[in-house]
């Protein structure tokens, strides 16, 4: 195929979903061309930047679909080799870890963890047994010398994370070296074959709308889903994996980073607010992060970060094809457990769609 | 036969109050108030920012369920904060129904008694319609009575505990003492068979949300609350039996002496 014969992809939104879509479909022979409405380049706007980058499919599913845990599955699959080639295109290490998580309640909460196992027993059946692997304090103590004073714990051995602040720069570079035309602060429109910045529309032969919230009006019932984020620096403190924290009323994840920092997270609330973390919400995160160590109270807080998750009414994500159009939107608190596999199932919807244009 | 449940001069066909907080989403929580046919739902103005709501699609999919409003001042510490939040809650949601809520405890959720009469008579002079929740102690019910209160919300045990009626005498007392007073359990209701007793206990509703939202399947547990007080409402209608020591055969043994009968219970 020459140049002039070149299928044109347009993929608005240059958050987690539009990197990974710009960069699996740059390997092919298309034509692309990456709209954002702000920068590209860090700090990047978005819920794909204030996340943790946790790949957890089974801490998820207590509250979510069997549908996003098999999703996750698939994610945790794809990730190693993707983080692969990232690291070889780009140079970067995107910091992907499979150590799995580890999850901890305080001894008057202990129903907690019981709770947690109850539910999953509930969504898997007894295999839920086999992928989580009960801790006392000695087996704790083992695999994160760092928790005080818990006496029981769960290990979720096949979850992952991954450095997102590491992997959405290290995206951008390799966009920048591939053939992906990028276009910042474009705010568009989306149309089945269209594209609009300003009043100018352009065509296209699929246009791929990832906006996030950028899409809301344009897709039933997408709303935002506030979440604050803090990130602390310890030298006394150093976690292995992610941790999570379950209490009746407060949840709490601690992702520790390889330059010592730890993201602590996340508040989920009902509302569209930007604006900076609440007192309320910074002392909770804070009072829980202190009860896994009192060491932590000594750590600095060297970050805040609030953006506010794309979801659909049911919390699930959402892809919608048509002529000339795909819609991804969503993801919700799984952007990084859903993205590879989400990213995916839209590759193959454009090469559909692209095999009846050619 | 109808058997309507009045507040504030509002009827209500259904006897069951629900939540609207911790579901694994929108979806499935307003699934849930339909299978729960709920007609009063409680909801949440806490950590939101006020400056900001002129464009909130989870309250717009709350308010599209058609049933009464009933805003709350949950995790509110003092009277103060209690009003602030209703007035702000008032305008954003319109209506003048209230939760009221004052904490006294921040572990166990309990209600500040002093805090909530003092709440209580403030917002009833404004004009709303509270409904405080409060704890099962008499006197603390009557003074709520005092400042202007029509509906009490005792607690069957501590919030989020599903360790249903802790204080049946207590409550009875409450029931019994206030036999004119619509009296809705609040908070520690964790299973249908609780809901059930406190309506048959005479209670004239439940309200409850975790032991719904975080069912497995809230929409199947919700369906399960709703048969239960409808259950626990007619048995109480329908007068409960009372309870014997020995037991008494519905068809009686005429070819044993009742000296025998009481013979051979015994030896049981």
């Amino acid at each position: 195929m020459t140049s002039e014969t070149k299928a044109k992809v347009a993929i608005a939104g240059g958050g987690l979903l539009g990197r990974l879509l710009a960069w699996r479909l740059c390997q092919r022979e298309l034509d692309i061309t990456l709209f954002e409405a702000g920068d590209l380049s860090a700090p990047v706007g978005g819920a794909c930047w204030a996340a943790a980058g946790m790949i957890s499919p089974l801490s998820e599913l207590v509250h979510s679909d069997k549908q996003v845990y098999n999703l996750g599955l698939k994610s945790l699959e794809l990730w190693p080799e993707w983080a692969r080639q990232l690291k070889e295109q780009s140079g970067q290490d995107v910091e992907y870890r499979r150590a799995g998580s580890v999850l901890v309640a305080h001894g008057k909460d202990r129903s907690e963890l019981l709770q947690f196992l109850r539910e999953l027993q509930g969504k898997l059946g007894e295999s839920a047994r086999e992928q989580v692997q009960p801790l006392d304090s000695n087996t704790l103590a083992k695999l994160e010398p760092s928790l005080h004073g818990f006496e029981q714990g769960l290990y979720l051995r096949g979850e992952a994370d991954i450095n997102n602040h590491r992997l959405l720069p290290g995206l951008l570079s390799v966009l920048h070296r591939g053939a992906v035309s990028l276009r910042e602060h474009s705010k568009v429109n989306c149309e089945a074959g269209y594209i609009s910045v300003n009043s100018e529309r352009e065509e296209f032969d699929c246009v791929i709308d990832c906006r996030g919230l950028g899409a809301k009006g344009q897709i039933e019932g997408l709303r935002g889903v506030r979440g604050e984020v803090m990130v602390v620096e310890s030298r006394e403190v150093v976690l292995q994996r992610p941790v999570r924290l379950l209490h009746p009323r407060y949840k709490l994840y601690a992702v520790p980073r390889s330059d010592g920092r730890t993201v602590i997270g996340a508040t989920e609330i009902e509302s569209e607010d930007q604006s900076p973390i609440s007192v309320r919400s910074s002392m909770e995160l804070s009072s829980a992060l202190y009860s896994l160590n009192p060491a932590f109270a000594e750590a600095r807080i060297v970050e805040t970060r609030v953006n506010c998750r794309p979801a659909t009414m049911d919390n699930m994500p959402y892809i919608h094809s048509e002529d000339g159009l795909i819609r991804v939107n969503g993801l919700y608190r799984h952007g990084y457990l859903l993205a590879p596999a989400v990213v995916e199932q839209v590759e193959s919807q454009v090469a559909q769609q692209l095999l009846q244009v050619v | 036969m109808s058997d309507l449940l009045t507040l504030y001069g509002k009827a209500f066909n259904s006897r069951l109050l629900v939540g609207t907080a911790l579901y694994p989403s929108p979806a499935i929580m307003r699934e849930s108030v339909q299978a729960s046919a709920s007609e009063i739902i409680t909801l949440s103005l806490r950590r939101q920012n006020p400056a900001q709501q002129q464009d909130n699609r989870f309250w717009d999919y709350i308010r599209e369920s058609g049933c009464q409003l009933l805003p709350n001042t949950a995790g509110c510490k003092s009277p103060r904060e209690a009003v602030e939040l209703a007035k702000m809650s008032q305008e954003i949601f319109q209506t003048d129904w209230l939760k009221l809520e004052v904490i006294g405890d921040d572990y166990n959720l309990q209600p500040d008694p002093f805090g909530l009469v003092e709440a209580a008579r403030e917002l009833i002079q404004l004009g709303f319609k509270v409904l405080p929740y409060c704890t099962d102690d008499l006197v603390l019910c009557r003074k709520l009575l005092d400042v202007g209160c029509e509906v009490l919300m005792p607690w069957g045990a501590p919030i989020g505990t599903g360790q249903g009626l802790l204080n049946k005498y207590n409550l009875q007392t409450l029931r019994e003492r206030l036999s004119d007073v619509p009296l809705i359990i609040d908070a520690g209701i964790g299973a249908p068979s609780q809901a059930a007793e406190a309506l048959e206990m005479g209670f004239d509703a439940v309200l409850l949300n975790t032991a719904i939202a975080k069912a497995q399947d809230p929409v199947l547990m919700a369906n399960a609350f709703k048969l239960a007080v409808e259950s626990g409402r007619a048995a109480f209608n329908a007068g409960l039996m009372l309870r014997r020591q020995t037991a008494s055969p519905s068809t009686p043994t005429l070819d044993m002496p009742f000296w025998q009968q009481a013979e051979s219970i015994l030896q049981d």
